[in-house]
């Protein structure tokens, strides 16, 4: 499991040294242990990968709407950083793969200016020897739970990797003239309009874009958000995150789902 | 597991009820009334694989931190983690002694409530005391306790494993400084700040390394639902805490048992795809 060059702090070699004796560690409920058992992994270990970012100031013009490229690429950068740590620890245990992975960014007192950006995950490795790393050579990568990963997998789909794009993008503002025209009518704001618009498939080409480089026939799971950060309410960052999927094998019978009537309150 | 099918015979409800509501009026095998806290659902989990619950119990510690640990320094708070470790291992002990008594051989749906003051640290296990039907008294070392509920036991042990115990690991650290020329040179950069993912990095390991440990050497194979929880502490916000914990599991078994799930269609009402609202 020699992994020649990582930049992995020293402190996980003994913690990933401890697993490769057979212990396994996983943030995943008993359901989902089960499921993916079921689909045939076995969970290595509970994964991660963080990155502190000091991110840049951009200047925005008051009226114009426009993309913040040095903002994106910052946001880009950083949750590369955390997602490539997070896939070298995979490697370094001989994993296949990491399910349910989590994106998240924290902000710390000390460092309003910056930002930790997380991506944590459960590496599991396929029980039957069959090697599944993904189109690059790097173990797939799945924001999907054990129960989606499960039901994904009877379908004969298997997951390459968790693709994002992602945008920060600055919405004018209206004048005053525009604000008083338009008070009391109903209309639609064009610019606003247009500039959510723009930022969302940007976005989402960039995510497709990283679908396509995996080889991937499709995307599953696609979650939009929209965050401020902390840049005022001016500056939105659009996120786009799925699961790209691709046909690795003869669906698995799918057999009809049953009816019930759940006894839970 | 709640959701029957109403055309599903081999799950005999009437007897596992039977056997639920005769185990709370002190029937066969229980002596004396129990107290749980357990929904009716998981209650005939438990007994639909043989188990039921004795008591509700419950284990506290709160262990002190020395004055002047907080103040400003470099690296990790040893003595933080310290008092934590402390803590919660007295307050398992504590549960496992009164489960004991109680006749159990496990704990499960062990609630843990802790709480992180400058001057200690308090941690409060609570959970339901169980057993496989009628079973004798074990010693107090040998109970289990697990975070996971009746249900998710039930399920577990279903597949062929079994929860070991509890096993717990935190590590608190000073935020590293930077120096004011560092912050006004990044001031518009785009940069990793590298000490400080070192630092957290290292933190948030040391504690993981502490769960495993602890795993370790209840000889366990996998440690499931890991709960991480992190961030700076209230009365020091320069200071920042990692914890996890999670349960330790074991094949009982020679090899682990399918579950072979059954998809189905949930015909509940909680799904409301359209809502309308008052516009405001």
């Amino acid at each position: 499991m020699a992994n020649e060059k990582s930049d992995l702090p020293e402190a996980t070699g003994h913690r990933l040294e401890e697993l490769e004796k057979g212990l396994f560690t996983s943030d995943l409920s008993v359901n989902e242990f089960l499921l993916v058992k079921e689909a045939g992994f076995h969970p290595v270990g509970f994964v991660m990968g963080s990155s502190i970012y000091h991110i840049g100031i951009q200047t925005r013009k008051w009226g114009q709407s426009q993309e913040l490229t040095k903002l994106t690429e910052a946001m880009y950068n950083a949750r590369e950083l955390a997602m490539t740590r997070m896939e070298e620890e995979a490697a370094e245990l001989g994993a296949d793969g990491v399910v349910g992975v989590r994106l998240d960014v924290n902000y710390y007192e000390w460092g309003s200016d910056a930002a930790e950006f997380i991506a944590v995950g459960t590496a599991v490795k396929a029980e039957d020897g069959v090697s599944r790393l993904n189109a690059l050579g790097k173990p797939f990568t799945s924001d999907l739970s054990g129960q989606d990963f499960w039901t994904l997998n009877q379908t004969g789909y298997a997951p390459q990797g968790l693709v994002m794009g992602t945008c920060v993008y600055h919405i004018a503002h209206r004048g005053l003239g525009a604000t008083l025209g338009s008070a009391g009518k109903n209309v639609e704001l064009p610019n606003f309009t247009q500039a959510l618009y723009e930022a969302r498939e940007l976005a989402m080409t960039r995510m497709q874009d990283e679908a396509n480089r995996l080889g991937a026939s499709g995307i599953v799971g696609v979650r939009l958000e929209e965050k401020s950060h902390q840049w005022g309410s001016h500056t939105i960052e659009f996120l786009a995150l799925g699961t790209a999927v691709d046909k690795t094998g003869a669906p698995l019978t799918l057999t009809r789902p049953t009816t019930i009537i759940s006894l839970d309150n | 597991m709640s959701g029957l099918t109403p055309t599903n015979g081999d799950f005999d409800l009437p007897s596992a009820m039977r056997a639920a509501l005769a185990a709370y009026s002190g029937g066969p095998g229980s002596g004396k009334g129990t107290t749980s806290d357990l929904s009716m659902d998981e209650e005939l989990n438990l007994h639909s694989i043989g188990w039921e619950p004795v008591e509700f119990v419950s284990g506290l510690s709160v262990y002190s931190t020395p004055p002047m640990t907080w103040t400003w320094g470099q690296g990790e708070i040893s003595a933080a983690s310290y008092s934590h470790q402390q803590a919660f291992s007295t307050a398992m002990a504590r549960l496992h002694r009164e489960a004991a008594a109680a006749g159990a051989h496990g704990v499960v749906g062990v609630e843990v409530e802790r709480t992180i003051h400058a001057s200690h640290t308090e941690i409060s296990l609570m959970g339901t005391a169980v057993r496989p039907v009628g079973s004798a008294p074990i010693d107090a070392e040998r109970v289990f306790t697990s975070d996971l509920s009746a249900r998710d036991f039930t399920l577990l042990m279903v597949a062929g494993w079994e929860p070991l115990g509890l096993a717990a690991g935190a590590s608190f650290v000073f935020a590293p400084r930077r120096s004011m020329g560092a912050v006004l040179s990044q001031q518009t950069q785009n940069v990793e700040l590298t000490n400080f993912t070192e630092a957290m990095y290292s933190a948030r390991e040391t504690a993981m390394e502490r769960m495993q440990s602890a795993a370790l050497a209840m000889h366990g194979t996998g440690v499931v639902e890991v709960k991480v929880f992190e961030g700076p502490m209230y009365f020091a916000s320069h200071a920042v805490g990692f914890t996890a914990w999670g349960t330790v599991v074991r094949l009982r078994e020679d090899e682990h048992r399918r579950v072979s799930p059954t998809m189905v269609v949930s015909v509940d009402d909680d799904d409301v795809l359209f809502r309308a609202e008052t516009l405001g």
